[in-house]
């Protein structure tokens, strides 16, 4: 059928040639060098003692690093709870006949994503500082100064404290794909479900949920993939601090490597990193499958 | 029964007040941290310390003239390098992702699958994983530190999200819009720039879109493959500002302003095509 878009095989190499050599050396081959320098002892200079599975071995037992782990799970679950979950209860309201100013509650609650993390990170900073906060300010004004803290110092709470800007930042995100998602469902359902006497949380419930059930679940990967890979706002936040309260393994990875010049460790780190995130997204999508799977039988 | 609805009436009167209070709370803590940052940076260090919260009494741009002038800061020249990578790296995006999305949707070949699962590979990775090693392989390759150095990852992590919008969009297009072409005389490559290339101009606007600010804001692979300060981009420079002026907020929101407007002015003229844009990709991709 295509036989007349057939070009020449040297035409095609010509086109594919730079994209794909670029894409193959920025990707791959830095994920190869990693594993291959994750055997070796090297502390970045000339020096590479091969170590065999040592650096795995030591990763195993690392408790700084599955201390992280858990962290990005804690992230992740915090922010699909947060985020996804708030989300769509203020698209609920927003899909209201009785609300007015749609478009605005579009346009800026998407606006935060827009901004780089590194900033939000930066406003927040800021909100959390003990002496020119927001948070302290309002405690003080609101005359409870003996509720005032250190926020980012509190090794117990930070990092619920980091946690809270990723989800602020993102709810308008979720809202507009969750929001696009139900304006193609048919209205007819609605109508018909209410005349049926259905209110607006068993419409929201047995009805909305069901029929967006695929957006969610991108939702939730995207949730997922984001919160794995999280760096920016707890590099400008805590760098992981204090001590290891708010550590996230991109985080420790870059520390091994950049501050403590760990070179072969942090390459075992980055494999670990790789192969953890793959296994939590796609453990989490089978999960999210056999769920879904079993409410509809 | 009059009564009863006249229960109903009230109860969706509180409940619509309730939930315009609610959205109007959540819409305005969305944008609040950006107004509190436009008047505070119009205030002087000490003001702002006497009273973090309220209006400038004695409205100043002094913040912006210092930051602007004092080439200690870099402020101005990162704003180039920022704007110089993401155009770059936009602009090869989109014409490689245009070139490689047609192919493997339309061009039957040996490799056609091989690349297109290569491709979506790509997505999957964590590209936090690659932080570290890409830092080894540029440094080897003597790629790093230099101008264009942020453009290799910028675009390799674009190209994925870029190659299957735009595979996508060409699937529907019709096949005989291109025969008709070949009968005709057209070249491949006449055909791709063309005819096929107009038609795709939406798609590529929204890879275009999505781009733009991924590029704009990206943190953590220029913090480990720029060691220049004169090369630095935006987020770099703004941590580098956290550390100058740690006790001088008037400044660093100055600062942050500064670096944030173009996105802040190229998202509120177009919002609506970037939102649009930005679920397509998410959705799609």
């Amino acid at each position: 059928m295509l036989h007349s878009i057939k070009p020449k095989g040297r035409t095609i190499f010509l086109y594919l040639l730079v994209p794909v050599a670029m894409f193959v050396f920025t990707v791959f081959v830095p994920l190869m060098t990693a594993f291959v320098y994750s055997f070796f002892e090297w502390k970045g200079g000339p020096q590479k003692t091969f170590t065999g599975l040592n650096n795995y071995i030591a990763l195993f037992t690392d408790k700084t690093f599955w201390e992280a782990f858990s962290h990005n799970i804690y992230l992740v679950i915090v922010c699909i709870v947060g985020q996804i979950g708030i989300a769509f209860i203020l698209v609920m309201m927003v899909n209201s006949k009785l609300v007015k100013l749609k478009g605005m509650h579009r346009t800026f609650g998407f606006f935060p994503s827009t901004i780089s993390a590194v900033c939000i990170g930066l406003i927040w900073n800021m909100i959390y500082h003990n002496q020119y906060g927001i948070i302290n300010w309002f405690l003080k004004t609101i005359g409870r100064a003996d509720l005032c803290k250190v926020w980012l110092n509190e090794t117990s709470m930070v990092m619920l404290l980091v946690a809270i800007p990723l989800i602020w930042q993102f709810i308008g995100y979720y809202m507009v794909i969750i929001l696009s998602a139900i304006s193609s469902i048919d209205t007819e359902v609605f109508e018909s479900a209410e005349i049926d006497g259905a209110n607006g949380v068993q419409k929201a419930w047995y009805i909305t949920l069901p029929l967006i059930k695929n957006t969610m679940l991108v939702c939730t990967t995207l949730c997922i993939a984001g919160n794995m890979k999280a760096f920016d706002n707890i590099f400008v936040m805590t760098k992981g601090g204090p001590g290891t309260a708010s550590m996230v393994m991109a985080m420790y990875g870059y520390q091994v490597s950049f501050s403590q010049s760990n070179m072969g460790y942090g390459s075992c780190i980055s494999v670990g990193i790789f192969v953890l995130s793959l296994l939590v997204i796609g453990g989490s999508q089978g999960v999210i499958k056999f769920f879904t799977r079993e409410k509809e039988a | 029964m009059k009564n009863d609805n006249g229960i109903n009436k009230i109860q969706k009167t509180v409940m619509g007040v309730l939930m315009n209070f609610i959205l109007i709370v959540f819409s305005l803590s969305c944008i609040f941290p950006i107004v509190w940052m436009i008047y505070s940076s119009l205030k002087e260090k000490r003001a702002f310390n006497a009273d973090i919260i309220g209006l400038p009494k004695a409205p100043t741009l002094v913040n912006y003239t210092r930051i602007l002038t004092n080439s200690d800061y870099h402020l101005a020249e990162s704003m180039f390098n920022s704007v110089r990578t993401t155009f770059l790296s936009i602009v090869l995006i989109v014409l490689f992702s245009f070139i490689v999305g047609y192919i493997l949707a339309r061009v039957r070949f040996k490799l056609n699958r091989v690349l297109y699962v290569m491709f979506l590979m790509g997505m999957l990775i964590p590209i936090h994983s690659l932080l570290v090693p890409i830092y080894v392989v540029f440094r080897n390759c003597g790629l790093s530190n230099k101008w264009f150095t942020l453009l290799l990852p910028y675009v390799s992590f674009g190209l994925p999200m870029g190659i299957f919008l735009v595979e996508g969009y060409v699937k529907g297009i019709p096949v005989s819009l291109e025969e008709a072409a070949a009968i005709d005389g057209s070249s491949f490559s006449n055909t791709l720039w063309k005819i096929i290339l107009p038609i795709c101009k939406p798609i590529l606007v929204t890879v275009a879109i999505i781009q733009i600010f991924s590029c704009w804001n990206e943190f953590s692979f220029a913090l480990v493959l720029l060691k220049d300060v004169s090369l630095q981009t935006v987020p770099l420079a703004l941590t580098q500002f956290k550390g100058q002026f740690a006790s001088d907020y008037p400044k660093q929101m100055a600062a942050m302003l500064i670096t944030m407007s173009p996105i802040v002015v190229l998202y509120f003229v177009f919002s609506k095509q970037i939102i649009k844009g930005m679920v397509a990709g998410a959705v799609k991709g």
